[in-house]
């Protein structure tokens, strides 16, 4: 377990996050992918903190920051989709063209 | 060397469980091999002794965010119902630009040399609760006081603009 193996394991994570946020139509699914891109950025911080100790602190502490707020972008992301569900009965985003210019 | 087998394994776990998730037919199954996958990534934690991380990684994401996610599915979308997976020409454009995102990615971490450089290990402690809840709330110039208080604000902020989104409109 070296640092090359972690940050490979992250970007292997990264590149399957990006590969569901563009095939997904599912709204909750591509959020689902977004979730699994921030956990590999985690990765990143945590094993970037472990290997190459300068402030090996402040990783750790700013994984706890990623994670806090990828929750305060899940709450009001899900609300999102809640409403758009109540107006238009389906979460398809081919079909929720409102905001198309 | 028992270390190397774990982390293999763990990878192994972490990496099928994001693969499920993203392709996935039904949305409720996707959500449970997130869980996997996060279940995983916490363990990799542990094995950093990053503790805290891991426990974070655990209440929150697991306990909190698909949670969340699953009782969102089930508010919005009948049982059993099939989660649209794009048409194969987009699938297959998608597939491609992964792809290079990944290739150009490991081309970069290969270039580095961090594959064979030294090892380096932060001591034991460092993600240790005590010292991530001291410079949390330490005033100094490395502390970490007024991020955390933005921080709880933001959550605030969040939690309001959550209920008045997904609040009924009056007529």
């Amino acid at each position: 377990m070296t640092l090359g193996y972690c940050l490979g394991l992250a970007f292997v994570l990264f590149a399957i996050g990006a590969y569901g946020v563009m095939t997904r139509r599912h709204l909750v699914g591509m959020l689902i992918s977004v979730e699994i891109m921030l956990n590999a950025a985690n990765i990143n911080f945590v094993s970037f903190s472990y290997f190459r100790p300068g402030d090996a602190t402040a990783g750790p502490i700013f994984t706890a920051f990623v994670i806090a707020i990828a929750a305060c972008e899940m709450a009001v992301a899900l609300a999102i989709v809640i409403s758009m569900y109540h107006r238009h009965k389906s979460l398809d985003i081919d079909s929720l063209e409102e905001l198309h210019g | 060397m028992i270390a190397d087998i774990g982390f293999y394994v763990i990878a192994a776990v972490i990496v099928l469980g994001a693969l499920w998730a993203v392709t996935a037919k039904n949305i409720l199954h996707a959500a449970m091999a997130l869980i996997t996958s996060f279940f995983g990534t916490a363990i990799l934690y542990l094995q950093l002794s990053a503790e805290f991380v891991a426990v974070a990684q655990v209440l929150v994401y697991i306990g909190g965010v698909v949670i969340f996610v699953i009782f969102t599915i089930l508010l919005t979308t009948r049982l059993g119902d099939r989660a649209d997976i794009a048409p194969g020409m987009r699938k297959l454009l998608a597939f491609a630009l992964s792809a290079t995102l990944l290739g150009t990615f490991l081309h970069a971490l290969v270039r580095s040399g961090v594959l064979t450089s030294s090892k380096q290990y932060a001591d034991p402690h460092f993600a240790s609760i005590e010292r991530i809840g001291y410079r949390f709330l330490d005033t100094g110039t490395d502390g970490m006081l007024v991020p955390f208080e933005i921080i709880s604000l933001l959550l605030l902020i969040s939690v309001v603009g959550a209920i008045v989104i997904a609040r009924k409109e009056e007529k």
